[in-house]
């Protein structure tokens, strides 16, 4: 019967148990929260990872230049040190390597269905599970899920007039082809923002020419990226307080940084002031400098850290173009100003297909309703970790949960201690489900909006942490130490819960439970 | 607001209307239509008028870094290109006319090169009343306006076709500026007066009025050299003053009320004015060259070749062929 379905779609194969938690993604946030639950006695896990290795962003980012901009000792989690950092801000493969040593350590390869992409998930309110459908067929169930495929994990060529007439090499930068020698071309690069800024120094040094594209100046810091000393290893590796003091450091001055980069305040002006100087010291023609002074508040967009993207920018082979692009050609890209740039490389690093409306798979919750399209408009979440009609569900980098400028992994650190004091809640009291109450929830998302009305962010500036109407469901508003006091909070009261125990007794269905 | 424009719609078009150097074909016949006599004189003329819309592109550079929205601020950000699209053109027919050396770029005259010191000094502290007031004023008088002198005297086919494209574009250009000073002259009577009074008072404006004066004679006397009719000119400048008078609230911006009050006195050729300005010409040409600052490196970025293949920096410009 097979044979008359011309649909390469595999036959879906039903699950056959149902675990503890599934967890989608095994990048940081994926593992981190797998060592979280097995360290409170949550066995049943299952990781559900598409790609066949783990590692997510610092596995797919290999463009060259990739690093992280948050120092090492703060990008990464507090209970899965590496006190072999071999920079202040590490590059990607010694991220990614980093990853693979803590799956090892904490033994969670056993966990991982690599290759296996989720397609689906739906709710099942009699029996208070989960269904993750993937592209292979196969179906998993649990009574918990953790979402935490990723922010920032998919990428796509934007939407240009005339793209697909391009008969050069397209690069993307979250899919860089190492197979493809940049030496001696000629390249465009389209796009100025925190990628841009890593990959234009590294491109200058081999290409014969580099036009970058710019639309928007964005605000650049330098970063003073050195190797650690020996020494400071060794001492990390003998005595890790030493590590944790000098992580409470960073955090400390990151917070301190907060009130100028979360908060629109004098501290801001101070930032700018600092940008300013950076470009006037770097910087040797006036109108260039005028092409690359931001117009917004510093903070209002990710703030850029790099101490050699402006003196790449100058140098001989590289060129700042900022005429708006009128359209890319089968030999390079057409500028306003009437000019044809002809290339044979374009490196397009225009950013990440931003996920304000939730993950891009249909998320299926309580009465048919799909988390699209109630988040399509405005995305929410009690403390950015569950959404009401959601059961059992837990957001990692969830609505307003960004943070400004600090690691994400601390914050992450926080949604992972929040999701394993819910999942234990459900396990321990035995509950078919537990869902946010509604009130609870449009209360604090009326705060979380009265409050972002006096930050950076909402100073007017365009951004991706923006929806089209200029709402802001993807940052939060505080410093990361409040954010984790919430987080660690875990309030049982805020939800409503039926337990396998109360339906068994009094036969209440799930509907009307208190 | 009465019939306020559209500029998501404008925006949409601006972009759906972009042309390049590389759709037309330089090579093709014409060019021999230009007679021996009339080449110097034209290469003075189109040489300025590349310059005057260079300027232009340094206005409304200012001017995006003051739009009241996103939207208007792409607009500029298209129109500072545009103008430069317009630069490139005109440097493109010169070439074609055999009037250039090769990699060779005309030099501004005097009046241009102080305004474009001017516009490179103050343009940026202007505030938008007063930058959407002065950017309307040279593009009717102009910009747009010169263009269609030549239409007349050159028969070459290319640059018909060259003119009509950039005439396109300057239609959009003005519609926007109108639109957008009809849109200040909304604004409270208050705020206008402010920024009308330290805006017309500041040295940047005064010392702007006393460039522009003479860079709009110089033109008019150029002109007049090539046996054209300054009353083409005179008409563009009461087309400020009609397309102003359209809006609504266009009267209520002061400094619309001062520029038309001067355009009044540029199209009376009998008033004293001319011989204020015809001085003013003459002193200029005077103006010691030392005292000039080094030309602003955004004013080398102009190229004829539709095409480039490599980075050429402002000064070592190398010819791409
Ligand atoms: C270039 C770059 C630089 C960055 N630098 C910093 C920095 O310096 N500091 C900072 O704080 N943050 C930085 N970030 C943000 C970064 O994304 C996070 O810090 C962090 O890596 C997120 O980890 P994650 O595990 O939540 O997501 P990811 O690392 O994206 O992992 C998600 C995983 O889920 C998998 N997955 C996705 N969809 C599915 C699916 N449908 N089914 C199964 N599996 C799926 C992916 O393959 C991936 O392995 C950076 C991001 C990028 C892209
Ligand atoms: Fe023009
Ligand atoms: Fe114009």
């Amino acid at each position: 019967m097979s044979t008359t379905t011309t649909e390469k779609r595999p036959r879906t194969r039903k699950p056959t148990t149902t675990h503890s938690t599934l967890i989608i993604g095994a990048g940081f946030t994926g593992l981190g929260t797998a060592i979280k639950l097995r360290e409170a006695g949550v066995e049943d896990v299952v990781i559900l990872e598409r790609a066949d290795r783990v590692g997510g962003t610092w596995r797919d980012n290999t463009y060259p230049g990739a690093a992280c901009d948050i120092p090492s000792l703060l990008y990464s989690f507090s209970f899965a040190k590496n006190p072999n950092w071999s920079r202040a801000y590490s590059p990607a493969d010694e991220i990614c390597a980093h990853i693979e040593d803590i799956t090892d350590d904490f033994d969670l390869r056993r966990l991982i269905q690599f290759d296996t992409e989720v397609t689906a998930l739906d709710y099942d309110r009699r029996e208070g599970t989960w269904t993750a459908s993937t592209a292979g067929g196969q179906q998993y169930r649990a009574r918990t899920v953790v979402l935490a495929s990723g922010p920032l994990s998919n990428a796509s060529f934007p939407n240009m007039r005339g793209i697909e007439t391009f008969e050069g090499k397209k690069i993307l930068s979250a899919q860089w082809d190492h197979d493809y020698d940049l030496t001696g071309k000629n390249v465009a690069v389209i796009g100025t923002g925190a990628t841009a800024v890593q990959i234009i120094p590294e491109v200058v040094k081999k290409a014969a020419s580099v036009k970058v594209f710019q639309r928007t100046p964005g605000w650049v810091m330098p970063r003073v990226d050195v190797p650690t000393p020996k020494l400071a290893q060794a001492v990390f590796a003998k005595v890790p307080a030493v590590q944790q003091a000098a992580r409470n450091a960073l955090f400390l001055s990151h917070e301190v940084a907060a009130t100028g980069l979360v908060w629109d305040t004098p501290v801001t002006t101070l930032i700018q002031h600092v940008g300013r100087a950076h470009l006037r010291l770097t910087v040797k023609d006036a109108w260039m400098r005028r092409q690359l002074t931001p117009e917004f508040r510093a903070g209002c967009k990710r703030m850029l850290m790099s101490s050699d993207y402006y003196p790449a920018l100058q140098k001989d082979n590289c060129k700042l173009i900022t005429w708006p692009i009128a359209t890319i050609v089968p030999e390079g890209i057409r500028t306003a100003d009437a000019i044809e740039h002809h290339v044979d490389a374009i490196i397009f690093a225009t950013g990440y297909d931003v996920q304000l409306g939730g993950p891009p798979y249909p998320i299926t919750g309580t009465a048919g309703r799909v988390l699209q399209e109630e988040w399509a408009g405005h995305a929410q979440a009690y403390k950015s970790a569950s959404t009401h009609g959601y059961p059992n569900l837990f957001f990692t980098a969830g609505p307003n949960s960004g943070p400004g400028h600090n690691s994400l992994l601390v914050y992450v650190q926080g949604q992972i201690d929040y999701a394993v004091a819910g999942i234990k809640t459900i396990l321990d009291k035995d509950l078919v489900s537990l869902d946010v109450r509604p009130d609870v929830q449009a209360k604090y998302n009326e705060s979380m909006q009265k409050r972002l009305k006096r930050t950076t962010w909402m100073s007017g500036c365009t951004s991706w942490y923006l929806t089209k109407d200029g709402f802001n469901g993807a940052m939060y508003p505080g410093f990361a130490t409040q954010y984790l006091r919430q987080m660690k909070n875990f309030r049982a009261e805020d939800y409503d819960m039926v337990s396998h125990g109360a339906r068994r007794l009094w036969n209440v269905p799930a509907a009307q439970a208190v | 607001m009465g019939t306020t424009m559209d500029m998501e719609e404008m925006l949409q078009k601006i972009k759906d209307r972009q042309w390049a150097l590389a759709d037309i074909d330089w090579d093709a016949p014409g060019a021999e239509l230009i007679t021996d006599e009339m080449r110097p004189k034209l290469k003075a003329f189109m040489a300025d008028l590349c310059w005057i819309e260079n300027v232009g592109a340094r206005g409304f550079a200012a001017m995006a870094k003051k739009a009241p929205n996103d939207t208007i601020a792409e607009i500029y950000r298209y129109f500072h290109a545009e103008e430069q699209r317009h630069a490139n053109a005109e440097l493109a027919l010169l070439k074609r006319w055999g009037m250039l050396e090769d990699g060779e770029i005309p030099e501004p005259n005097v009046n241009i090169r102080l305004a474009i010191e001017w516009l490179d000094k103050y343009a940026d502290n202007m505030s938008l009343s007063v930058l959407g007031t002065v950017i309307p004023m040279l593009e009717v008088a102009l910009d747009g306006a010169l263009l269609k002198f030549l239409l007349d005297e050159v028969d070459d086919p290319i640059c018909h076709a060259v003119f009509e494209k950039i005439n396109n574009d300057e239609s959009r250009h003005i519609a926007v500026d109108f639109a957008v000073l009809d849109m200040l002259g909304h604004a409270k009577a208050r705020k206008l007066a402010i920024e009308f009074v330290s805006g017309v008072a500041s040295p940047g404006l005064i010392i702007g009025a006393l460039m522009y004066i003479p860079l709009l004679n110089r033109v008019r006397n150029e002109v007049v050299d090539m046996g054209l009719q300054p009353e083409r000119l005179y008409g563009a400048m009461g087309r400020f003053k009609k397309l102003g008078d359209r809006g609504e609230a266009t009267h209520r911006v002061p400094l619309y009320q001062v520029l038309k009050w001067h355009a009044a006195m540029v199209i009376d050729p009998k008033h004293p004015y001319h011989l204020l300005a015809n001085t003013m010409v003459t002193l200029s040409d005077h103006y010691p060259k030392f005292l000039l600052r080094p030309i602003p490196s955004w004013f080398k970025e102009l190229t004829y070749e539709p095409v480039s293949s490599t980075v050429d920096k402002p000064g070592t410009r190398k010819d791409a062929a």
